[in-house]
């Protein structure tokens, strides 16, 4: 059970899709950004996560030694 | 005729003498392809597999549906069950409803499942358990009667019993061989397979259904597609090894993944990917490279009052295409959105996801107070592409299916009347078509006919195995 | 599965409800609304978030309408009585053709759709060939008289089409 007081509906989310790694990407601060899992054993090991935006309705693959500083499409999460 | 024979002149050839003459005589292209297809009339045709002797030691539909596509175009092939049990396929049923009895003649309340229906047409039922040494005798008897046998065992298991590729090629060296299974070698050699197991582990279930923005989840199919599919790509192979085998006169083994077979369906997911990382997500009854080209509900059923819910409820989708920019332009101004068009005239703008998000809803908006009926008759009286989705009962009367003879009734010798569709819908042939002359027969239906006739064991040899139970 | 409802509702009897309400991911994934418990109809609002609840389930006054229900609810506490699918206005209805017209007393088809007779119904007599062979020229009047008779009526009524 995770406990829910005080978080906002993103914040909560952001604890069920606890993410597998950290790294300077600014996609972290991101919306539109879907986190490699923790606990996940099957996405190649040099993703951070899956940008839900720039390819949309297709994922596209975030590579962990991209370090992305800005994007056109980044959305600060609320 | 000429004095000199070289010369050839029109009037000495057969057929038409002038145009005039050739096109009185031509005969409309309907007409044509009705007469020499001429659906109900295939029994009166040669089979081009005929000669061709198959064993199908295989179980449930994959590997079972490659070999009865021999069957269908005239190979005699040998089903070889388990004593008694059968392929057990033979004992499932969609929701446990329809059984035809009996499944052997031990057992005259155990029927064969309907789920059985399509994978084994045609086919002669031998019941052996091969495995016993006892049999070994009849088995490699068999194998160096016939061109080939098709397998679906756990990898090594017909090795571990001197029957695999490597012991049959000593005996027949032009036999081929075919293995079909989940995963073939490799890390996960020893997984079995199930329809839904190619759809999942090939990425395929993953792109069925709906968008994860559209609350979609990944999807099978209802049917088991990938085991049909599989199958038939299996045939193609025993196709192809068989024109190799009249060159050269050897034979092959074919060894067939399901899990690998369904990625062949995925478009272009791999290309994609391994170009820019882009990983194909769901896009559920629209379409990824053409807009409008999918699939719309409309506001009201067909059959308000039917009783079954399938067309109560469910009559109320319709396929739409228009992604031509004169289509489209169309299709805009029949639902009075003039303004959509002009904001999506160039079709690199309109397939783009958020456009077709915002173009099917108007589409739907468009068609809420409509019946599928209306709304494929307005857009098809504007020249533009639309057809209903159409559920089982709508396939069964549909006057195009039965004049191609697509779904038809047949009478089975054993069970009655049927009515099939599996054979007659893979393409008409002229010359060869393909037929239907049983659905199937019970277990052992025809161990006198291999055992004894086409074998030689006398019938008391046949009856004390028989007792044995190991036939 | 989504996180449940385990419904703690008080009854009129003085005992708390007990009712575990499941919740499919197929609807519930990502899921903001009112829904019932399916033992004693209480309302709760609830906001899901990927299968996990984020708010709720927070008890709505008598006579909330709830927007759906759950998919299935059984009471462990009572030996797992439980609530089937499609209970109207406790579990999640569809629309599905009644099952109760399959069940009851096995009825064989004698006669396919368009009237004419099928074979392959049981029990089957006894095989007259050996080893599982079985006689492919099937006589009806010998068989069953009973069904050769009723095809004649049928045939004699108009019953039996081509298609």
């Amino acid at each position: 059970m995770i406990e829910a007081k005080g978080l906002t509906p993103r914040q909560f989310l952001d604890k069920v899709l606890e993410p597998e790694k950290e790294s300077d990407h600014i996609c972290w601060q991101c919306e539109f950004l879907k986190p490699v899992i923790k606990g996940s054993s099957f996405p190649p090991a040099d993703i951070i996560g899956w940008c839900m935006k720039i390819h949309w309705p297709y994922y596209w693959c975030v590579a962990d030694f991209n370090v992305v500083k800005k994007c056109y499409v980044f959305k600060q999460k609320g | 005729m000429t004095k000199d024979l070289r010369e050839c002149r029109l009037e000495d050839l057969p057929g038409p003498k002038s145009k005039q003459e050739l096109d009185e005589m031509r005969m409309p292209y309907e007409d044509y392809c009705k007469a020499v297809f001429a659906p109900g009339h295939e029994m009166s045709k040669p089979e081009a597999l005929k000669g061709i002797r198959w064993l199908s030691t295989t179980m449930y539909i994959f590997t079972p549906h490659s070999v009865a596509n021999l069957a269908e175009l005239g190979a005699e092939v040998i089903k070889v069950e388990m004593p008694r049990m059968g392929d057990p396929m033979k004992h499932t049923s969609p929701f446990n409803e329809a059984y035809l009895y009996p499944l052997h003649d031990t057992r005259p309340m155990t029927g064969t499942g309907y789920g059985f229906t399509s994978a084994n047409v045609n086919e002669y039922y031998l019941s052996m358990d091969y495995h016993l040494p006892e049999m070994k005798e009849a088995f490699y008897r068999l194998i160096k009667m016939s061109d080939g046998l098709t397998e679906c065992y756990r990898p090594g298991t017909f090795d571990r019993w001197k029957q695999s590729y490597r012991f049959v090629q000593e005996l027949n060296p032009r036999f081929i061989y075919v293995w079909g299974g989940g995963f073939g070698y490799g890390p996960k050699c020893f997984g079995g397979s199930y329809d839904i197991l190619g759809q999942a582990h090939a990425g395929l279930a993953s792109v069925t259904g709906m968008h994860e923005f559209m609350g979609g989840h990944c999807t099978k199919h209802s049917n088991w597609c990938i085991d049909w599919y599989s199958g038939t790509q299996i045939t193609f192979g025993i196709l192809a090894a068989l024109h190799w085998r009249a060159k050269t006169g050897l034979g092959t083994m074919i060894e067939f993944s399901q899990v690998q077979a369904a990625t062949r369906v995925l478009g272009h997911a791999a290309p994609m990917y391994g170009r820019f990382g882009i990983v194909r997500q769901r896009w559920g009854n629209w379409d990824t490279q053409l807009c409008v080209h999918g699939i719309i509900l409309c506001g009201k059923s067909d059959f308000p009052d039917a009783i079954n819910p399938q067309d109560k409820f469910e009559a109320r989708y319709a396929m739409v295409s228009a992604f031509q920019d004169k289509d489209f332009k169309a299709l805009c101004d029949v639902i009075k959105k003039p303004d959509m068009y002009s904001k999506y005239m160039k079709h690199k703008d309109r397939v783009e996801g958020e456009a077709q998000v915002d173009i099917y809803a108007e589409l739907e908006d468009w068609a809420k107070d409509k019946s599928r009926a209306e709304v494929v008759r307005i857009l098809q009286s504007e020249g533009l592409l639309c057809e209903p989705v159409m559920n089982d009962r709508e396939v069964y009367e549909s006057e195009h299916y039965r004049t191609r003879g697509t779904v038809r009734w047949m009478e089975d010798p054993l069970f009655g009347d049927v009515l099939v569709q599996g054979t007659y819908s893979a393409g008409l042939m002229s010359q060869t078509p393909r037929r239907q002359y049983w659905i199937w027969r019970p277990v052992g239906a025809d161990n006198v006919k291999i055992y004894h006739e086409m074998l030689g064991y006398p019938i008391s040899t046949v009856k004390e195995w028989y007792d044995k139970a190991w036939i | 599965m989504c996180d449940i409802i385990w419904c703690k509702k008080t009854q009129a009897d003085g005992k708390p409800c007990e009712t575990v309400n499941y919740l499919d991911p197929y609807c519930f994934w990502n899921w903001k609304g009112n829904i019932n418990c399916a033992h004693c109809g209480t309302v709760y609002a609830i906001h899901m978030i990927q299968g996990h609840m984020y708010k709720g389930p927070d008890e709505q006054p008598a006579g909330t309408k709830p927007d759906t229900s759950p998919l299935y609810a059984d009471k462990p506490l009572e030996g797992y009585i439980n609530y089937p699918s499609g209970m109207e206005g406790r579990t999640r209805p569809f629309h599905c053709l009644p099952r109760h017209i399959y069940l009851g007393v096995p009825d064989m088809v004698k006669f396919s759709i368009r009237g004419k007779p099928l074979r392959g119904w049981r029990p089957q007599p006894k095989s007259a060939g050996i080893a599982g062979q079985f006689p492919y020229n099937w006589e009806m009047e010998k068989l069953s008289p009973e069904v050769a008779a009723e095809y004649k009526e049928k045939i004699a009524k108009g019953e039996v089409k081509e298609w």
